[in-house]
């Protein structure tokens, strides 16, 4: 390489890599022989150096002596501040549990309602169903009139084998 | 950062005392605000703390504490961005901003020791130079030098491939290069 020749971007952009420590073996190599080789880029990599060691001059601050203690209980502060039944997975799942057992005692409330009164109270086709024997009688319900006399007469035995023996002649 | 994770808040305590001037240096000389890079270094570490149960020890502690910081620095930057942009530059001894350009004369600088003025121009040519670079080299040069941070470290922390920081440092340092050569020669 020319000694005075301007060096190309990239290896200005490796130059400056080298100068940290970043290239690998070979691209080592190459820029110390180029280093040997040309004046410029000594004076480049003199220059970017000196310069870059001009950044110890910015200021580097220290913190207030209380700033860990600040910190620290903020931090804490600010976890233990939101308890846990204030935080919005807690809500959240309170609300869907809460949805979830209305719904669960209104269905069951039906269930029982509903076994109640088809245990307690007859509709009227189970009534009617119930009475059917007497309805298909109602007749000879009616015709008989009075139940008492249709006992009597019936431990009358004579005077039934009597009505019987007429209603043969008949 | 595990005993952290555990609930051991003395650890945590021990991370925020070792990084704190860290992240208050990068801050400040990212911003030149100390009472933003105090609250913003705060910030960092309260983020921390809240993400401390989904911690993974995947990164080194440092690379991923100064991810954080550069989120925040973007996002921070990013809810500035309609405002005036005025460099600033942070004086030494106080929190209140100077603009940069102006030549910052103590109010007693017939008594300060010509050595000290020197120094303090010196300063302020530095933080001048620093305020010429874009934010990005700005970050990426200040984790270099102050944190000695690799390529890979700053990539991983800027989410950037470590040839993109190669690419930004280079930029960086040649226009570090044109505005302080004056000053080593």
């Amino acid at each position: 390489m020319d000694k005075l020749s301007r060096l190309t971007p990239e290896d200005r952009e490796n130059l400056i890599a080298y100068l940290d420590g970043e290239l690998d073996e070979q691209a080592t190599r190459h820029m110390e022989s180029m280093l040997v080789e040309s004046s410029v880029a000594r004076n480049d990599v003199e220059a970017l150096s000196r310069t870059y060691d001009l950044l110890d001059e910015l200021p580097r601050p220290n913190v207030p002596n209380d700033f860990v203690e600040r910190t620290v209980a903020t931090a804490k502060m600010e976890h233990v501040s939101v308890p846990i039944s204030k935080r919005p997975w807690f809500r959240k799942t309170t609300q869907i549990l809460t949805l979830c057992g209305w719904t669960t005692l209104l269905v069951a409330s039906a269930a029982v309602g509903s076994l109640v009164s088809s245990r307690y109270f007859q509709s009227q086709d189970d009534v009617l169903i119930e009475k059917l024997p007497v309805i298909e009688n109602l007749d000879v319900y009616y015709e008989v009139d009075n139940l008492e006399f249709l006992n009597r007469l019936s431990a009358e035995t004579s005077l039934l084998n009597e009505m019987a023996r007429e209603a043969n002649d008949e | 950062m595990l005993r952290v994770k555990d609930g051991d808040d003395g650890a945590f305590a021990q991370i925020v005392q070792r990084f704190q001037n860290r992240l208050v240096g990068v801050f400040t000389n990212m911003f030149a605000d100390s009472s933003l890079a105090e609250d913003l270094a705060q910030e960092v570490f309260l983020r921390v703390y809240r993400a401390k149960q989904g911690y993974q020890p995947t990164a080194k502690l440092s690379t991923w504490i100064f991810q954080i910081a550069h989120n925040l620095a973007s996002n921070s930057r990013r809810s500035k961005g309609r405002k005036k942009e005025v460099q600033f530059q942070q004086s030494l001894s106080g929190s209140q901003p100077v603009a940069f350009g102006e030549e910052r004369l103590p109010e007693n600088s017939s008594l300060m020791p010509t050595r000290q003025f020197e120094k303090s121009e010196l300063q302020d040519r530095v933080q001048q130079a620093m305020s010429l670079l874009n934010e990005r080299q700005r970050m990426a040069v200040l984790l270099h030098r102050f944190e000695g941070m690799s390529y890979a470290d700053i990539g991983e922390a800027m989410d950037l491939s470590p040839q993109a920081v190669k690419s930004l440092l280079s930029r960086a340092r040649e226009n570090l290069r044109e505005a302080l050569e004056s000053f080593v020669q």
